[in-house]
């Protein structure tokens, strides 16, 4: 099976990856300026508190035997404790993790059913007004800020028109999908201009290739030509990309969750890093690190199921 | 113009909100408030809290022995029915109120304060212990509380009236699981429920980041106006909703009932809404910047702030009106005295406190030599609009002295660490009182062995000499003149920029009455009702 030995593959080569973000992590949070001890114990503490602290944090202990605890400690599965929210850091982001996972799901999702219709719309009428009207709308939401798009649509559909709720993240899984959707839509909005711009582009290469033309050519009905031949070439570099922009979509939750109020692991990371909670960042972190890596396997997967040519690199 | 347009809504609405306190029949019972927060609590127990989101909420969970009255200039009975001192100041007798029970309907006996105060005074435990130093022991007889003292304490029954020496069960916090006392109390405000406190609510839900839920104690020992027992609400239901922004929407959109931290630059807007109260409550919070005093920078350069006539001359051209109307949109008042807000007792009124004097400040500058274009860095939080605007406007005010003001900006744990190693020449800062005592404050602000004079590193014989005879001076007048020099001292040396007093600016929808925000920030519900 070439499948499976190819998986394996990718299986292994994310252990250096892993152990280079938590060198990477460990050392970057060490380097920024401010002591966990000091966010600890607030500004009012005496510096014999924050020495005691630094003490009972292990902070004082040489470096390479921090790292060398942490890298032990995560191998068996142990993260540590969050020094601000007083719990194991595993148990904390795996509460929040289930909402940003939603999220971005949800975002993706509406991403795609965005950009698909449309880049295929556009490209079968490139040129023409359709072409010039959905790509002109999608420039303004490549070039707004995420922050930005977010409070329009609060400001517009769910304070004044009252369509949604402001904040908040619901119960059930409809409840879910009704306060989700005006972050989703701001996530997406940005991640479908992406992506809507690239598939009409390999749309049209491939239309114009010469098995779409042989297959025209042959009386093939255009609904099979378009479904067998034009959108499984054409989604090859899409998928590349939807890959990529889910890495990046992990982080626009930083922004995305606080305007929203959402309690995700998007909003975690910013009170970790200003509480300076070392265990919770480097936590969190490796969970980034985590998903986008599985997230960059199944494009890969995904991606040599589409083009069998990519199992032989 | 805007200032007073504010100030008569404020007055308006404070009216309003007596006037229904005092309606008895009109209060509503029952409901849910749903408040929006800034920020969230981690762990609410009074000698664990120390973030002002826990700090805040630990009344509304737990009583203590006495309470500020109404105006806040006096101590009144809580838990205690009655007080005394003896005459040498050295004990102090309380009697429990009759009947006092915890949120689950047992019996609060002096066993559980004789435990609440030997926890709340530990060392070993919370930060707060050094507060409460002067008590060498704690014993109950029956209701009869009695404290005695290693020295005399001026300040020991407003600590009795302050969140750290709340009460809490014996019996449910030596029950609950855990292998010491901090994981004790995280076991217990992780799993909520009646019997812990005995406060006017209990905390009956609590998700991490997200919500927290109070519910009603229903054996809170105080009635409200309708002769029934307090409080009126049946629940609080608490979001976190930290972008400003966002809470505002929220409120105006309906989705809750209160919004808290109101950007200064929306108070305007949300008064002119009949649907909205826009409070600003009187607060201790006041905003200045310590200056470094010493002689020389970290980096061993020279330090031009340490010259006295220099930081009186940064103070005289700093025009607090001008930076009131900049930054508050006039919502504020310049700092009348240097070491504490003035709605602290003992505040001396010294106003004008370094009132806009342009000619005195050149005056001085060319009396102590600086030279022109002398750098100073002023250090600023990173993404603070507020401090943005600050540094712009001292920019300019401090251009015609010929300092050229620099920012450094970076975020707050980074300025915390900067005003600890001194590693600053001004950097910006604030401070609200968690006890209802000057002594707090003062000792930050200017008392060098507790924390470097606020890490200006001013270090006054004089003033210290004088704060370690107030902390156990017990002749209130004799105290006050102490407060008085120290206030003077403080005033003339200048290891401050004096900057404002801001209120508490809490939103507050047009169908809640009664709810309060106390100087010290602490957030009171007991008299708060919803009428839907």
């Amino acid at each position: 099976m070439a499948g499976a030995q190819y998986t394996l593959n990718r299986l292994v080569l994310m252990i250096p990856t892993f152990l280079l973000v938590m060198i990477i992590i460990f050392l970057l949070v060490r380097l920024l300026p401010g002591d966990p001890a000091i966010a600890i114990a607030g500004d009012k503490a005496s510096d014999a508190d924050i020495a005691a602290i630094r003490d009972k944090l292990g902070l004082n202990a040489p470096l390479w035997t921090q790292f060398w605890l942490f890298l032990t400690n995560t191998l068996q599965g142990d993260l540590g404790r969050s020094i601000l929210m007083r719990a194991p850091v595993l148990d904390v982001v795996l509460a929040r993790l289930p909402t940003t996972i939603f999220l971005a799901v949800y975002a993706i999702t509406l991403s795609i059913l965005i950009a698909g219709p449309l880049a295929f719309i556009a490209a079968l009428n490139r040129g023409k007004w359709q072409d010039n009207l959905i790509r002109a709308v999608f420039q303004v939401g490549l070039s707004m800020p995420v922050f930005y798009i977010g409070l329009i649509l609060l400001t517009f559909l769910a304070a004044q028109l009252r369509l949604f709720p402001v904040g908040g993240y619901g119960d059930t899984f409809a409840d879910r999908l009704y306060h989700l959707f005006l972050p989703s839509v701001t996530v997406a909005l940005y991640t479908s201009a992406i992506l809507m711009r690239n598939l009409r582009a390999a749309i049209i290469e491939v239309l114009d290739a010469e098995y779409v033309q042989f297959a025209r050519a042959k009386g093939l009905p255009p609904r099979l030509i378009l479904g067998r031949h034009v959108l499984k070439n054409a989604l090859i570099s899409t998928i590349t990309l939807l890959g990529l922009s889910i890495g990046q979509l992990m982080s626009g939750t930083l922004v995305t969750e606080t305007v929203f109020a959402v309690p995700g692991v998007g909003r975690l990371m910013l009170e970790a890093i200003f509480a300076r909670d070392y265990p919770l960042i480097q936590g969190l972190t490796l969970t980034f690190a985590l998903l986008v890596s599985l997230v960059f396997l199944m494009t890969d997967l995904f991606q040599s199921w589409l083009d069998p040519r990519m199992r032989l690199t | 113009m805007k200032a007073a347009a504010l100030a008569v809504g404020l007055a308006l609405s404070t009216a309003l909100g007596a006037f229904t306190i005092q309606s008895a029949d009109a209060v509503e019972r029952g409901g849910t408030l749903n408040f929006a927060r800034y920020d969230g609590s981690k762990l609410v127990d009074p000698i664990y809290a120390d973030r002002n989101p826990d700090i805040w909420m630990v009344g509304s969970l737990f009583s203590t022995l006495l309470e500020p009255s109404a105006d806040g200039k006096d101590l009144v009975g809580s838990l205690a029915e009655s007080y005394e001192v003896s005459a040498d100041g050295k004990t102090v007798t309380l009697k429990l109120r009759d009947g006092v029970k915890f949120s689950d309907g047992s019996p609060l006996t002096g066993e559980d304060v004789v435990f609440s105060l030997d926890r709340a005074r530990n060392p070993d435990l919370g930060p707060w212990a050094g507060l409460l130093s002067a008590i060498a022991s704690v014993e109950a007889d029956g209701a009869n509380i009695t404290l005695t003292l290693s020295t005399p304490d001026p300040a020991l029954l407003s600590m009795l009236a302050t969140f750290n020496t709340a009460i809490v069960s014996k019996k449910a916090f030596e029950a609950a699981p855990g292998a010491n006392d901090q994981e004790k109390a995280a076991a217990l405000f992780a799993k909520g429920g009646p019997g812990l406190g005995s406060g006017p609510f209990f905390l009956s839900g609590f998700e991490q980041g997200t919500s927290m839920t109070f519910s009603a104690n229903p054996h809170y020992w105080k009635d409200g106006e309708d002769g029934k027992p307090l409080p009126y609400l049946e629940r609080i239901e608490f979001q976190i909703i930290p972008d400003d922004a966002t809470r505002v929407l929220k409120l105006t959109a309906g989705e809750v009932d209160i919004a808290e931290f109101i950007p200064f630059s929306r108070v305007a807007e949300l008064d002119a809404d009949p649907a909205i109260d826009m409070n600003l409550f009187p607060s201790t919070r006041i905003i200045y910047s310590p200056i470094n005093t010493r002689e020389t920078r970290t980096d061993g350069s020279p330090n031009p702030l340490a010259d006295k006539r220099v930081r009186q001359a940064i103070n005289y051209a700093t025009n607090k009106d001008a930076l009131i109307g900049l930054v508050l949109q006039g919502a504020g008042k310049p700092m009348s005295s240097p070491v504490m807000s003035s709605a602290t007792r003992l505040a001396t009124d010294m106003s004008p406190l370094y009132g806009y004097d342009l000619d005195k400040a050149k005056a001085l500058v060319a009396e102590a030599g600086l030279e022109p274009g002398t750098e100073i860095t002023l250090t600023t939080l990173a993404g603070s609009a507020d401090d943005a605007t600050i540094f712009a406007a001292l920019q300019q005010m401090w251009a015609p002295l010929g300092i050229s003001l620099v920012a450094e900006q970076v975020d707050g744990a980074t300025r915390g660490s900067k005003n600890r190693s001194g590693e600053f020449d001004i950097h910006t800062y604030g401070w609200v009182d968690d006890v209802n005592d000057p002594s707090q404050v003062t000792g930050w602000l200017g008392y060098y062995p507790t924390r470097k004079a606020v890490g200006t590193g001013w270090n006054n014989a004089e003033f210290n000499t004088l704060y370690e005879a107030s902390s156990s001076e017990m002749d209130p007048e004799k105290r006050a003149d102490q407060y008085r020099r120290m206030q003077e001292i403080y005033a003339e040396a200048a290891p401050l920029l004096f900057m404002y007093e801001t209120p508490f600016a809490v939103a507050v929808s047009a169908k809640v009455d009664g709810y309060l925000q106390t100087p010290l920030g602490n957030n009171v519900f007991e008299r708060a009702s919803v009428s839907r």
